[in-house]
């Protein structure tokens, strides 16, 4: 049935569709039409076909940013998301000084990356580092080392430190599971049940939709990661913590536009892909899922 | 009807307000006087920042109401250089703005209309205010599109409080006696050299390994393929640096800072960097830089070579509009000429592509005067591995190096790691 307001719809809309189409669908277009082309930003485009991709694919370090960065979006999703889930079940059920933990959990969110990033340098350091000089204290200094400068250590070593920061997920996890109604917790207690099983019973399914829109949207983080990683390695020692965002970086730095581009089409694609995937995953069989991704 | 009209006229502001605020942000203000913006990275911290500042003041100054230039402060150099090249791909290229000039940042000639051409300003006497070989250093195809400025020789800066305390009586001439003076220096408790795999061009490192190819290959060392066996040997060389304690525990993955950390801190006995670092060594570090000697790496083949190479071009946007241009050149021979160029000099230490002459009476900073006879005394001037490759392959040499000195790679795949990445 058409609208008799459909001018009106329009006009309203044409300022947001004008952005929309400006700044996310012709560079998207833009990105993808040049990924297939020979091109450093400045010269004339030259259509290359395949080659950008067939060379990123057949490249080891292209290869190993690939599985760091689906690492980072697994590490995310399945171990971050349900520590955050965890602290926000605790912190609901209000124990004494939750509002302080509240406070102290969220605080990295506010924080700037690059300070972070500082202050993990400074506890990581080979030479005058906190965790070193603590192994030391304790009696395990064979167990000291150049943590972000030795190829084994150096990539569990910057996940570790972006996985505590829960704060964000546990904030709307904690709302969402502030809108459950208590007397759900009252009759069950009244059954014998006891907090785990609440959790279990009560909790979980009801945050279902909240739990699958934050994993997808760790998973999307995940899949994009670049900020700590630069930071901290800028994806060394010899590769081992590149992720994607690095080396399209770096291939803009040496105006190779058009390689840049295929790592950014790859990018936009294997992201997709991953929402996609767990939105299948979470909601076949269930059409009561409020997840909103 | 009235709401269609507000709507109507909401719309129009909406669609409207980009263009009159891309507009208000333009070239021209007031009574025609031209805005020049200049974003650099010569601000906050960096040595040359206040007299930068300070000329630019004097030039607004002396052209009030013709001309202004307005400095956009960007201190980070990478992402200064990155912001760059998006820009210039774009097309929207600054009023001013500097560069390192290297393989990838010299494709920026290749545009048409891109940058502004300097050649017929700089055939007149302005020209003669540069060292002999600059202007044709900067010069593609005839065409001048930027104005060489500041120059870089890194010689080897040696802490000889801690060689003396080493029991080092000189400075290592070859690197058997390099190595020598480094078991020394490790037994009094401190660290021979400071290296550095991290940051975008593992810069320290570079560097050093730069000198020992010089030493190795001699003056024609770049002619060279990057397979070469002169390269495979630096790179044992370099490969050794990293061994034995013969450099600090965060070298691997370290950046700028902890290189040049460990020197500040006179933790470190041998240093490589530029003459820009000069301020920094006489405000932050007093001692060291009263106990630093400047002097050559080590010879092999070769002795005597220095490493020195084109630092930072000035360059400008195209543009048709002739007063525009005037208002550019103006800036430009400001900035390049001598007794300005002197005063950067003496504040920050750097050295410039631009000549000046220093009074008898005058105080030249004792660093920048060693660096000086340094260079004088060189054998011969190589550049630097930088300056020989695009970023990409720089950035390799880093990744490359952390692999070699973690022991997962030999001298020759890292030399083939490096090869692999050039296109």
């Amino acid at each position: 049935m058409r609208n008799k307001n459909w001018k009106q719809i329009l006009l309203f809309l044409a300022p947001v569709l004008v952005l929309f189409v400006a700044y996310f669908v012709y560079p998207l277009g833009f990105v993808f039409v040049t990924s297939f082309t020979d091109w450093n930003g400045i010269g004339a485009m030259e259509f290359s076909g395949l080659d950008n991709y067939l060379g990123l694919f057949g490249d080891e370090t292209f290869r190993t940013s690939l599985g760091n960065n689906i690492t980072w979006a697994l590490v995310l999703g399945f171990v971050q998301i349900p520590l955050a889930a965890g602290m926000a079940m605790i912190l609901a059920r209000k124990p004494k000084g939750w509002k302080m933990f509240r406070t102290v959990y969220f605080l990295p969110n506010v924080i700037s990356q690059v300070a972070l990033a500082m202050m993990w340098l400074a506890i990581y350091n080979a030479e005058h580092g906190i965790l070193n000089s603590f192994l030391e204290l304790a009696g395990m200094s064979g167990l000291t080392r150049n943590w972000l400068g030795n190829m084994t250590t150096a990539f569990p070593a910057v996940i570790i430190q972006q996985i505590f920061y829960i704060g964000y997920f546990m904030i709307v996890i904690l709302a969402s599971r502030m809108g459950i109604s208590e007397s759900y917790y009252e009759a069950a207690e009244i059954d014998g049940a006891n907090i785990f099983q609440q959790e279990r019973h009560i909790t979980i399914p009801m945050l279902k939709g909240i739990l699958i829109t934050t994993m997808t949207l760790a998973l999307a983080y995940g899949m994009r990661h670049f900020e700590s990683t630069y930071l901290m390695t800028n994806g060394g020692p010899a590769h081992a913590t590149s992720v994607m965002g690095i080396l399209l970086y770096r291939n803009l730095g040496a105006l190779n536009y058009g390689e840049a581009n295929a790592i950014g089409s790859i990018l936009i694609i294997f992201g997709g892909a991953t929402i996609a995937l767990i939105r299948w995953l979470f909601s076949r069989n269930d059409n009561t899922s409020d997840s909103v991704q | 009807m009235r709401t269609k009209r507000i709507i109507l006229i909401l719309a129009l502001v909406l669609f409207a307000l980009p263009g009159m605020i891309w507009a208000a942000g333009g070239q021209e203000t007031g009574d025609q006087e031209i805005v020049l913006k200049w974003p650099t990275i010569w601000v906050g911290e960096d040595s040359k920042a206040a007299t930068v500042a300070a000329l630019v003041d004097e030039f607004n100054e002396m052209y009030a109401g013709k001309y202004q230039v307005v400095i956009e402060a960007n201190p980070d150099y990478d992402a200064y250089r990155n912001k760059l090249n998006s820009q210039i791909a774009a097309g929207v290229v600054p009023d001013l703005f500097v560069f390192n000039p290297d393989p990838t940042s010299f494709s920026f000639y290749e545009g048409k209309d891109l940058l502004m051409d300097f050649s017929a300003e700089l055939a007149g006497d302005w020209g003669d205010n540069f060292v002999s070989g600059s202007i044709e250093g900067a010069t593609i195809k005839g065409e001048t599109k930027s104005v060489p400025f500041e120059v870089g020789y890194t010689p080897v800066w040696y802490n000889m409080d801690i060689m003396e305390a080493a029991g080092v009586k000189s400075i290592p001439a070859t690197y058997d006696e390099f190595f020598a003076a480094a078991e020394k220096i490790k037994a009094a408790g401190f660290i021979p050299t400071s290296q550095m795999t991290g940051g975008t061009n593992a810069w320290t490192s570079m560097l050093w390994f730069s000198h020992i190819a010089a030493s190795l290959g001699g003056p024609k060392v770049w002619d060279k393929p990057i397979t070469d066996p002169v390269f495979v040997q630096a790179a044992e060389i370099l490969q050794m640096m990293y061994a034995d304690g013969n450099t600090s525990k965060d070298a691997v993955g370290g950046d700028a800072g902890v290189a040049g950390g460990h020197f500040l801190a006179g933790r470190s006995a041998m240093f490589i960097n530029g003459p820009w670092y000069i301020g920094r060594v006489r405000s932050d570090a007093p001692d060291v830089y009263a106990a630093t000697k400047i002097g050559p790496a080590p010879g092999a083949a070769f002795s005597g070579a220095q490493i020195g190479f084109p630092q930072t071009n000035l360059a400008a946007g195209y543009t048709d509009d002739p007063r525009k241009k005037e208002a550019v050149v103006a800036f430009m021979r400001w900035m390049t000429k001598p007794e300005n160029v002197k005063a950067i000099a003496f504040d920050s230490g750097a050295m410039f592509a631009v000549k000046y002459s220093v009074a008898a009476g005058e105080k030249v900073d004792q660093l920048q005067a060693q660096f000086m006879n340094a260079v004088n005394d060189a054998s011969f001037v190589n550049s630097h591995f930088q300056f020989n490759f695009t970023t990409d392959v720089v950035a390799e040499f880093g990744q490359a190096l952390a692999k070699m000195a973690l022991g997962r790679a030999t001298p020759e795949e890292f030399v083939q790691q490096i090869a692999d990445k050039i296109r």
